[in-house]
């Protein structure tokens, strides 16, 4: 009976091959989008850990967007004032192993139709980035005159250690000191200046834009972010929060693309629907033969059956394959959708997922094939054969 | 089965061109200025920021422009030769943003970063039909107020209108002089838009030649 559902499918290749494709796309849409959501927790986890941070002290306001910022290296409004820093390296009880202090600044540049992004860090700032490596001179500064230059912003200001580099805005020169490797986060577009430089170039004298923490024991999380909560001008805000945050934006924006996907699956499943009710329409006369010369109608609906599970399991293996082979492309275009995009791939198709996404194909084409098998198997061999 | 093959491939072609034609997308200015391998000053490619602005003060008759990427890598061996050094790895292709008033061509727009004493120094230079300079405007540097003023200084600007890529580019002698603490800067300045009009030149010319060698096959 496969060799005949097989044989009777090959009959109309382009047809057949037609849905067999629709199918493979919609079942590739699905493969990706349930790899992404995946592959998009398990990149931000790492990201976060790379990061080496769970809580972050903030200027209070929304301190989501506060944290959001901070870590695409992008200003905030408002600032802390520098004794939170102090409080917070303070704090045996929450056992804080480093405190960073960040001073932000974005200075805007209408004439150059950009803005220039600026980081003021002390060294605590080494032991929360461990992916800082000198691509040429030191990875740290020589004196409070000295900068370091993220690699792409090394490369569009043409600067290599040595160079001199001054800011218009702030009227402030310094000296190149390193230029750092690409890391693939927002450091790469940024020129940072000593802690105390920053504050004294952006007239912020003892303010920070936030403070970036690691405890000893992440245990403590929840003791730590209640004492730091008391900190003065300040609010804490957790990593995990942060990542909960961008996940049920994430899962938002996956429940809409999943909806986009099942719509494309069930026009597949009507495409399943008309091409096998087509072929059972075209094949009237040698279907009754067939009943004619014994065939029980269990035997008939089993046939369109088994075409409609051929047809269906051939279009969800391609559709595997295909979201195997362009899931990257698709990814390109996940990650312009979706906030604080992880630089790691977010394609993490599992078995699990494979087999399920296959299973469900399947399964509504059978579904699909039902109507049509139906009609086959109620043919009545006397009365189709008159007609022929 | 070879028609279902076909329409299979088709669909597959179909799937595979777009998605490709999105990664490319994304990577398309990393593959283009081969940025990450580069020493500094081999600048990645230099945007045009303002172009309605420059069309309007240089061009005020211009209808529209349209912008073309020329190939130069297969000219090496002549650019070193007029540029007095080898090409930096940015400028084995330039683009060159052609201004007409309707279909008739008035002259070209260039772009480019050089190297300034405190930062990139962005240049928009503007040439006629004939490839003399008509204009040049710095559109982003970040040199402090001395030097940024002479470097803007209208006169010294003016003084490279009507140059050719062959013209001699002295400065204090072809060109005026800048104060002692611009003159590094300005420097930068001169050789950015000489080298550019010789890569316009050469790319013009290995045009024109090309347009001959297909007219007479």
């Amino acid at each position: 009976m496969f060799l005949l559902a097989f044989r009777n499918l090959i009959r109309r290749p382009l047809r057949n091959g037609l849905t067999v494709a629709g199918l493979a796309i919609a079942v590739a849409v699905l493969v990706c989008l349930s790899s992404f959501g995946n592959g998009y927790k398990r990149a931000l986890s790492a990201e976060v850990d790379r990061m080496g941070v769970q809580l972050m002290l903030v200027p209070l306001g929304c301190p989501y967007d506060a944290a959001a910022r901070v870590l695409k290296g992008r200003a905030l409004e408002f600032s802390l004032p520098e004794s939170a820093l102090a409080e917070a390296r303070r704090d045996a009880a929450v056992a804080v192993a480093v405190a960073a202090p960040l001073l932000l600044a974005a200075l805007p540049r209408p004439q150059a139709g950009r803005a220039d992004m600026w980081a003021g860090i002390d060294e605590s700032a080494l032991e929360l980035k461990p992916w800082w490596q000198a691509k040429a001179g030191q990875k740290w500064f020589l004196n409070e005159h000295s900068a370091i230059l993220g690699a792409d912003a090394a490369e569009v200001e043409l600067r290599s250690p040595g160079d001199r580099l001054y800011s218009p805005e702030a009227q402030y020169e310094l000296r190149v000191a390193g230029v750092l490797q690409r890391s693939g986060t927002s450091d790469d577009s940024l020129f940072f200046v000593p802690l105390k430089t920053a504050q004294q170039m952006f007239k912020l004298p003892g303010r920070l834009t936030a403070v970036a923490i690691r405890l000893h024991d992440p245990s403590l999380l929840r003791a730590a972010s209640a004492r730091l909560q008391r900190i003065p001008g300040a609010q804490v805000v957790t990593l995990t929060e942060m990542m909960g945050t961008f996940l049920n934006l994430v899962g938002a924006v996956r429940t809409l693309l999943f909806s986009i996907a099942l719509v494309a699956i069930a026009i597949s499943v009507l495409s399943v629907f008309n091409t096998l009710l087509a072929a059972v329409l075209e094949r009237t006369g040698e279907l009754s033969v067939m009943r004619a010369i014994g065939a029980s109608r269990w035997q008939i609906l089993g046939l369109i059956t088994t075409e409609a599970v051929l047809l269906t399991g051939l279009g969800s293996i391609g559709g595997i394959l295909l979201a195997l082979f362009v899931g990257r492309g698709i990814e390109n275009l996940v990650k312009e959708l979706v906030p604080l995009a992880p630089e790691q791939s977010l394609l993490s198709p599992t078995t699990n997922i494979l087999l399920e996404t296959a299973a469900m194909g399947i399964v509504m084409g059978v579904l699909g094939g039902l109507y049509p098998a139906w009609r086959a198997c109620r043919h009545h061999p006397a009365e189709a054969l008159k007609a022929e | 089965m070879r028609r279902l093959l076909f329409a299979g491939a088709l669909v597959v072609a179909v799937c595979v061109a777009f998605v490709g034609w999105r990664t490319v997308g994304v990577l398309s200015s990393d593959t283009f200025t081969e940025s990450k391998a580069k020493p500094p000053e081999a600048a990645p490619l230099c945007p045009w920021r303002e172009p309605e602005t420059d069309l309007k003060a240089f061009f005020p008759d211009a209808t529209r422009y349209h912008g073309e990427t020329r190939i130069l890598s297969g000219l090496r061996l002549e650019l070193s030769e007029r540029l007095g050094r080898p090409p930096t790895g940015d400028e084995n292709a330039l683009r060159v943003n052609r201004a007409y008033r309707n279909e008739i061509p008035l002259g070209s727009i260039l772009t480019r970063r050089v190297k300034g004493d405190y930062g990139a120094i962005e240049l928009v230079l503007v040439t006629d039909t004939n490839r003399n300079v008509r204009g040049l405007r710095l559109q982003r540097l970040r040199e402090p107020e001395p030097i940024a003023s002479a470097l803007q200084d209208p006169k010294w600007l003016g003084s490279f209108v009507g140059k050719r890529a062959e013209d001699l580019w002295r400065p204090g002698k072809d060109m005026p002089d800048v104060p002692p603490e611009a003159q590094s800067s300005a420097g930068a300045v001169i050789d950015g838009v000489r080298s550019l009009l010789i890569l316009l030149t050469a790319a013009d010319e290995s045009q024109t030649k090309n347009l001959a060698e297909a007219h007479h096959r």
